[in-house]
């Protein structure tokens, strides 16, 4: 039951569009399909997903990200103060 | 009350005797097809059965399960029930049970899990058949894992030793997203390790027997243990194994990673589809670094689809949120009957109730919100009489159709705490919560004009009975 698939090598992230990607694995049996990482936002994806996973001008609007709003995402939990030591 | 089901597959097995199980040889993609099909389970009935693929395209002896504990009847099943056991008969075992905690563990030295072993160069991507639920997911979610963890200031306690299940986002070979909350037990673990500037030792067992994972996804006390409450849902001890840093591992787990959460590390995390049927959004979360994988040879990976609700994530926060905020409401008023936390997580609970006094209902509905889990999630309560079975909703909205006046029967309290993942919430984290006394008012709530109920024909019980079991022999 598989679908049409796509495999793109991409140059930028289909979430956020920085450029720092790198492979992260690749399919145990070769060449059906690669997983790619990227180093800003941390999306990932499979080369064989469908294309709105994989293409950044097709990746859906609500789930897009800007580099730049990253460091204002809420950290939770935040980290506690150390022990003073005694 | 059948016996302890020592690891996932042997669950399989019973699932597939009892028709429960849909096995799919032909190869499928990691996306979409595996939450397609997951989701496709979930409209395909009431009694949807659990799916288990061993061709996936890409992997050489990968083998998924999913919607494991997705229907009532699985989940019977997996409490060693009659695979038939109506909810309300579910919620009363699973309650029977609850109070004989605490149980024991049966700690071994081996278990299947260590059969094979990774501790260089792990890549999580290529071990585990990782897959996208959800289109906006930011990526691969390690989603039905137990993450055990214990308390660097109180190592050496068993009772504060935690099992808990959190959404691990695979960000790297070896590299993990964690979600906690601060009402979760893990978050104390993590809090202490920071404080005393340390990396905290985590296992993650993937892949295991129906019960731990019930237990993994229930509000127990800080000082309660899963495996001991496990022991007593099961009717005999829980058998762990320990790992060199003298984590309980369940012996029946398919895959187990060792690693540490980080010490002060957060790094950006999600968004993931959660439980209220929406995407979580992005945070900045803890990371764990996984430093060694072991697993059984052609191992099973369990995952938990998520989607819009009902999907298999309600079975697993069904039962185990109704039984826990029944026995803390049933401590303080002990007229409450049953109580039904099974919607969304608890964000709606449904409480029947023998009725003391006029006006007492509301007081019961007041109490829901007190309860330890009702602080960050219950925000409509329905109370209704205790003839009405709270698991019914057609009784349940019998008894809103008629009992509910709005003049006098809807309490709302402003701005109250709720879980950040509730997106009613405005602001964030804080929401209005309602009352429903679906009761029948009485003295001296003189309200309304309520004569006599109807009620049942006399011998309804012998001919149900003799009724079931003519239709039984008639399908057999």
């Amino acid at each position: 039951m598989t679908s049409p698939t796509v495999n793109i090598t991409p140059s930028a992230c289909p979430r956020c569009r920085a450029g720092e990607l790198r492979t992260l694995g690749k399919s145990p049996v070769g060449g059906v399909w690669t997983i790619f990482g990227c180093s800003t936002c941390f999306y990932a994806w499979r080369s064989t997903e469908p294309e709105e996973n994989v293409d950044p001008d097709k990746y859906p609007a609500p789930f897009r990200l800007r580099p730049e709003r990253l460091a204002d995402l809420k950290t939770i939990p935040p980290v506690p103060p150390r022990r003073s030591s005694t | 009350m059948r016996g302890a089901y020592k690891d996932l597959r042997e669950f399989l097995t019973a699932l597939d005797e009892e028709g429960q199980l849909l096995r799919i040889h032909d190869q499928v993609l990691p996306e979409p097809d595996m939450a397609a099909a997951a989701c496709a389970l979930t409209e395909i009935g009431e009694n949807s059965p659990a799916i288990h693929f061993d061709n996936i395209a890409g992997f050489t002896d990968a083998r998924i399960a999913m919607n494991v504990h997705g229907s009532w009847c699985n989940h019977a099943l997996a409490l060693g029930m009659e695979k038939d056991a109506a909810m309300r008969d579910q919620f009363f075992e699973f309650v029977r049970r609850f109070q004989l905690y605490p149980g024991t563990l049966e700690r071994v030295t081996s278990a299947p899990w260590q059969e094979v072993v990774i501790d260089k160069d792990v890549n999580l991507f290529e071990i585990l058949p990782l897959f996208r639920l959800n289109r906006g997911d930011g990526g691969y979610f390690i989603d039905k894992a137990c993450t055990i963890s214990r308390d660097l200031d109180d190592w050496d306690n068993d009772d504060v030793e935690n099992v808990g299940i959190y959404r691990l986002q695979v960000k790297g070979p070896n590299r993990l997203g964690i979600q906690t909350v601060p009402q979760h037990d893990i978050a104390i673990h993590m809090a202490h390790a920071e404080e005393r500037g340390e990396d905290l030792p985590v296992a993650i067992a993937i892949g295991n027997e129906p019960i731990i994972t019930l237990m993994g996804a229930t509000p127990l006390l800080y000082t309660q243990l899963e495996y001991k409450m496990a022991a007593v849902m099961q009717g005999s001890p829980y058998r762990v194994v320990r790992t060199a840093k003298g984590l309980d591992v369940p012996w029946g787990a398919e895959y187990v990673l060792e690693g540490r959460v980080l010490c002060g590390v957060r790094e950006t995390e999600g968004p993931f589809g959660e439980f209220p049927g929406y995407y979580s959004g992005c945070h900045k979360y803890p990371v764990i670094e996984i430093d060694r994988v072991s697993h059984r040879k052609d191992p099973v990976y369990d995952a938990v689809y998520v989607g819009r609700p009902w999907t298999e994530i309600d079975f697993l926060q069904a039962m185990t949120t109704s039984a826990p905020i029944f026995l803390q409401l049933k401590q303080t008023f002990p007229e409450v009957v049953a109580v039904n936390a099974l919607y969304t997580h608890g964000l709606v609970v449904v409480v029947s109730t023998k009725i003391r006094y006029g006006g007492f209902a509301k007081y019961v509905g007041l109490r829901v919100l007190t309860t330890t889990h009702g602080l960050g999630y219950a925000k409509v309560v329905i109370v209704v009489d205790e003839d009405v079975d709270p698991f019914d909703l057609k009784q349940v909205m019998w008894a809103i159709s008629v009992k509910v006046n709005p003049a006098g029967d809807i309490v709302t309290i402003p701005n109250l705490a709720e879980n950040l993942l509730d997106p009613a919430c405005s602001p964030g984290g804080i929401v209005t919560k309602m009352i429903i006394d679906a009761t029948t008012p009485v003295a001296p709530d003189v309200r309304g004009d309520y004569g006599e109920e109807l009620d049942r024909p006399k011998n309804t019980d012998q001919w149900r009975t003799k009724l079931q079991g003519m239709l039984k022999e008639k399908r057999k």
